[in-house]
């Protein structure tokens, strides 16, 4: 124990105080010959326990308080060896990489967790610092941002601002966190220059950590916040609905992964599933060790859209033990084909296979078909889509009919052909067209290599480029683009050149660079283009394999009616864009822990989309967002539609340690040089508080004394 | 009942007085001063009772009234033949020299027995007088000759305390001396009194003999009035206990023990039909002795 003002201690000379007054007293005692001595020391009997109790208790309380006033004047402390590297005495630039990702919420013991305990390291550091040190906060979730961005010299604003920061359900990023603690000591000249890395070192979110990553960089020390002991875990990893067609119409089936990431198998692991916050199913899955098992519940909805979430019986990681997702029963879409080149062969007619596509089993569309003239006695607003194939001159009145249900938020498919008048539609139709039409041009090149089983034609054709999976209508497709790669294109219409337009893309490209498939923004509607047709006139399309879908995401994604939960479920941290509908005025968002935020459109947007979405991006927490729309007249209305799932990275999920050999400080013997700190323990504290803790006692003391006198 | 607060007088005035014949005089006035009837008055000359004339009897106290009635000759018997021996036993052991703020407790008993004997003399009375501590220090046989008063008076004015206590060797001792009338009165603290002195006190009881106790405590061992650390130590010889206490802190345990100890002797005189009167020094003796004769008084009745 030491001092800081050791010749205060002298007053521990007071502690002999209460003894000598005590002995004073005994010796100032009057002598009395007493002839009752018998009866005195009768009644000395009787008490003599509790008073000496009492009269041992009141001196060594008193004793006791005389000497823990100068103990604590003297401000006594004691150093303990601290754990952490010599070097953090150095005078030098620090900048902490707290890892504030998922897999630190998990338990330990008790309830303290891996982020609990690197906080107190990083609170050790920050004191153990040298007083002329400067150090930095940085947190090492993706996306996050940094709670103290330049190197300070002010302990107690990092101190406060490491109280504050709170875990993230985020997956790690030390390769981002890193260059951002590199790009803040750029700054600083001093010879020392550090990053402290405090993590549970579980091995996801160091992949993009290269040893070219570290070169460039300054020293990186790395402390273990794990708490040593392996870490087993059972996991969520994935959650989805499809169709359930053998419980009819409204059957949907959800289907949960779940993985075992220990190496002893999981027996009769209980998982329930809860629709819409109630449960509705509890079974019970085996998973095999380091293996995973699906789950699939089915169940019949009566609604559209419904929110499932499965949960697994809990262990020391809570977060990756439930998974939601949004669940949407097929809403029966109403599509319109307009049939611009109807033939009396069935399979030659333009649509055939058009209507083929979107009847097939299970889509759950209801197809009108009809000729061009039908489409001014029709009310548009009905449909979901309309599909406008190899229309040949739509007049102005179908023109204007079309161009007012696209702006009102339709959907609106057009394919060409040989019947299609081009000059006619750019004049019409110029409102809704992405992109003017241009001339006809046939395929110059042989096809390529032929694969095996498809049907041979020699003339000339296009193939499609690799297709881009960014957009929502190839998102299930594969990387590859399977189905549609294989397509051949003899004719097609070129498109006349145009600036870029926000809202306009392209989804498909011939090989020649040339645009097979166009999707441009009108109003809140939304208009996709093939620049061929839908029949087998100029394309063989119509019999890939990637038609039937091509043609199914293209009404859901006209129609605004994904067709399950792909683009209801984001990951955490990740943005959310939600479309308000036509009378919706406001948006708000409640977050699964109850909390709302309301969001409203910007109004000074210059873009007409703009003026009707909304940007969500508060995503930090796992869980079900539901979503209400305030509506012009004022009422509030759920909108399930728009309702969103977050969850958790699944890789956070898994416990694997990162290997010892890509710990950055391996070939770093630096941090184990010299003797580790001692921290400084004040004690002056304790002994304040034990004195009044004993004035406290001693008062009692003496006022039960003298009641018990009083009583006499 | 009370006497004039003139008379009344308490044990530190009587103290001054200056010998114990005039304490006695002034305690014993002060006694008859409250009382609705004296029974110093004639009471040993009132005819008592006739008895039929035989040899040897006193040819003067013959009734010569009742021959004329009866023809038959009869001797009138009076008070004063029915004369009563008392024994005074007073306590002189170390012990009863206690005394904090007033008389000791010896000094308080000897004036009660010096009252008693000054009574007793004026009605003819024979009272004699034992000093004991753990022997008889000094023993006066019951007499009624003259002179005799002033002896047992300056024998008591000249007693000291001293030594240990055994009242019931004292009292066995009388009991061998007094015949079935005697009255015997006892003056002693107690404190110490071994447990054979109820045995002696019903042996003595037994044999006839009127025996009274007068149980004398000083205040102090009544309630503990002491208020600051005191060194307390025995006063009797090979008494070696002390004690080092605060006395407030024993004040309510020693007022239940002392309650008891009066008590237990309390209830062994009334086994043993003891007559047991508790005093303490701080009570005016004329009001004690009188409260003593008005209960005999009223006892004859």
């Amino acid at each position: 124990m030491h001092f800081l003002a050791p010749m205060l201690l002298l007053g521990l000379i007071a502690a002999v105080l209460p003894w000598i007054i005590h002995r004073i007293g005994r010796r100032r005692a009057r002598p009395v010959r007493f002839a009752a001595m018998e009866l005195l020391l009768r009644a000395e009997r009787e008490v003599s326990a509790r008073r000496r109790l009492r009269d041992v208790a009141l001196l060594v309380a008193r004793t006791a308080l005389a000497a823990a006033l100068p103990l604590a004047f003297a401000r006594p402390f004691t150093e303990v060896r601290s754990d952490l590297p010599a070097v953090t005495t150095h005078s030098q630039s620090a900048v902490i990489v707290l890892d504030d990702s998922a897999s630190m919420r998990r338990r330990l013991h008790g309830d303290e967790t891996p982020f609990d305990v690197a906080k107190a390291r990083a609170r050790d550091i920050v004191e153990h610092l040298s007083p002329d040190s400067e150090v930095a906060l940085v947190l090492a979730s993706e996306g996050s941002a940094a709670p103290v961005a330049e190197l300070s010299g002010d302990r107690a604003r990092v101190s406060a601002a490491l109280t504050a920061v709170g875990g993230s359900a985020r997956r790690a990023d030390f390769a981002a966190a890193l260059r951002r603690a590199s790009q803040i000591l750029t700054g600083s000249t001093r010879g020392d220059r550090l990053i402290y890395v405090i993590s549970d070192l579980q091995a996801t979110g160091w992949e993009d950590v290269t040893p070219a990553v570290l070169a460039a960089g300054p020293e990186v020390v790395v402390l273990d916040a794990s708490g040593g002991e392996p870490w087993t875990n059972h996991a969520v990893v994935g959650l989805g609905a499809e169709p359930a067609p053998e419980e009819g119409a409204r059957g949907i089936a959800v289907v949960a992964e779940i993985a075992n990431y220990s190496a002893e198998p999981l027996r009769g692991l209980g998982i329930t599933l809860r629709l819409d916050g109630t449960e509705v199913a509890r079974g019970f899955v085996d998973v095999p060790a380091a293996g995973r098992a699906r789950k699939r519940f089915v169940h019949t909805v009566s609604g559209v859209a419904h929110q499932a979430e499965v949960e697994i019986d809990h262990d020391g990681f809570m977060l990756d033990d439930r998974r939601a997702c949004r669940v949407e029963a097929s809403r029966g879409l109403r599509v319109l084909l307009v049939d611009g080149d109807p033939r009396t062969v069935r399979t030659e007619d333009e649509v055939f296979f058009l209507e083929a596509a979107l009847r097939a089993g299970g889509s759950n569309f209801s197809v009108t078909t009809i000729l061009p003239d039908d489409l001014a006695n029709r009310d548009l607003a009905s449909y979901g889509a309309i599909f406008l194939a190899n229309v040949a001159r739509p007049n102005a009145t179908t023109a204007a009919a079309i161009t007012r249900y696209v702006e009102n938020g339709g959907g609106l498919f057009i394919s060409v052909g040989d019947r299609v008048d081009a000059d006619t539609w750019n004049q019409t139709m110029k409102t809704v067209l992405p992109q003017p039409l241009g001339l006809k041009r046939s395929a110059s090149a042989l096809p390529g290599t032929r694969p095996e089983g498809e049907t041979v034609d020699l003339r000339p054709a296009e193939r499609l480029a690799p297709i881009d999976r960014r957009h929502p209508l190839l998102a299930a497709f594969p990387a590859r683009g399977e189905g549609l790669a294989s397509a051949r294109f003899f004719q097609f219409l070129l498109l006349a050149p145009v600036p870029e337009a926000p809202g306009r893309r392209i989804v498909l490209r011939y090989e020649n660079g040339a645009p097979a498939l166009v999707d441009g923004e009108v109003g809140r509607g939304r208009v996709l283009l093939l620049t061929t047709s839908v029949d087998r006139e100029w394309t063989d399309l119509p019999i890939r394999p990637g038609f039937l879908p091509l043609v199914q995401e293209a009404a859901r994604y006209l129609a605004a009616a994904p067709s399950g939960d792909a683009t209801a479920t984001i990951t955490v941290g990740a943005k959310r864009e939600i479309v308000l509908g036509a009378d919706d005025k406001r948006i708000e968002i409640v977050k699964p822990s109850g909390d709302s935020r309301s969001l409203t459109p910007a109004a000074h947007a210059g873009e007409q989309r703009a003026r009707h979405v909304v940007l969500f991006e508060e995503t930090d927490e796992p869980g079900l967002y539901r979503v209400r729309a305030a509506r012009a007249d004022g009422t509030v209305d759920e909108r399930p539609d728009a309702a969103f799932a977050v969850t958790l990275d699944a890789s956070e999920s898994d416990p694997t340690r990162l290997a010892d050999d890509k710990r950055p400080d391996r070939a770093n013997a630096r941090g184990a040089g010299g003797p580790p700190p001692r921290r400084r323990l004040e004690l002056w504290h304790a002994l304040g508080a034990a004195a009044i803790v004993l004035v406290l006692f001693e008062s009692l003391l003496t006022l039960r004394f003298r009641r018990g006198r009083v009583k006499v | 009942m009370t006497a004039p607060k003139s008379l009344a007088l308490d044990p530190m005035d009587i103290a001054r007085l200056g010998s114990m014949s005039v304490r006695a005089r002034v305690i014993v006035e002060g006694a008859f001063a409250g009382m609705h009837q004296n029974p110093h008055a004639g009471s040993s000359i009132e005819f008592s009772e006739h008895k039929e004339y035989a040899p040897g009897d006193d040819i003067r106290r013959i009734d010569w009234k009742a021959v004329g009635r009866v023809d038959r000759y009869y001797i009138k018997r009076f008070e004063d033949e029915t004369e009563m021996r008392t024994f005074l036993l007073v306590d002189s052991s170390a012990s009863m020299g206690y005394g904090r703020k007033g008389v000791t407790k010896l000094a308080y008993a000897s004036y009660l027995a010096a009252a008693l004997a000054y009574m007793l003399a004026q009605q003819g009375d024979p009272a004699g007088l034992m000093l004991f501590d753990e022997k008889t220090r000094q023993f006066l046989p019951p007499r009624t000759r003259a002179g005799h008063i002033r002896d047992l008076l300056v024998a008591l004015e000249a007693a000291y305390a001293a030594g240990r206590t055994e009242p019931a060797r004292a009292l066995a001792e009388i009991g061998e001396i007094a015949d079935r009338r005697s009255l015997i009165v006892l003056f002693a603290d107690l404190l110490d009194a071994p447990a054979d002195l109820a045995d002696r006190l019903r042996q003595v009881r037994s044999r006839g003999n009127d025996v009274v106790l007068f149980h004398v405590l000083d205040p102090d061992e009544v309630e503990l009035p002491f208020d600051e650390v005191t060194d307390f130590e025995g006063v009797e010889p090979e008494d070696a206990r002390r004690l080092l206490v605060d006395p407030r802190d024993l004040a309510a345990s020693f007022a239940r023990e002392s309650a008891a100890l009066r008590e237990r002797w309390r209830t062994t005189c009334v086994e043993a039909r003891v007559e047991y009167r508790f005093v303490t020094t701080a009570e005016p003796p004329a009001e004690v002795l009188r409260a003593f004769l008005f209960a005999r008084q009223r006892a004859r009745k």
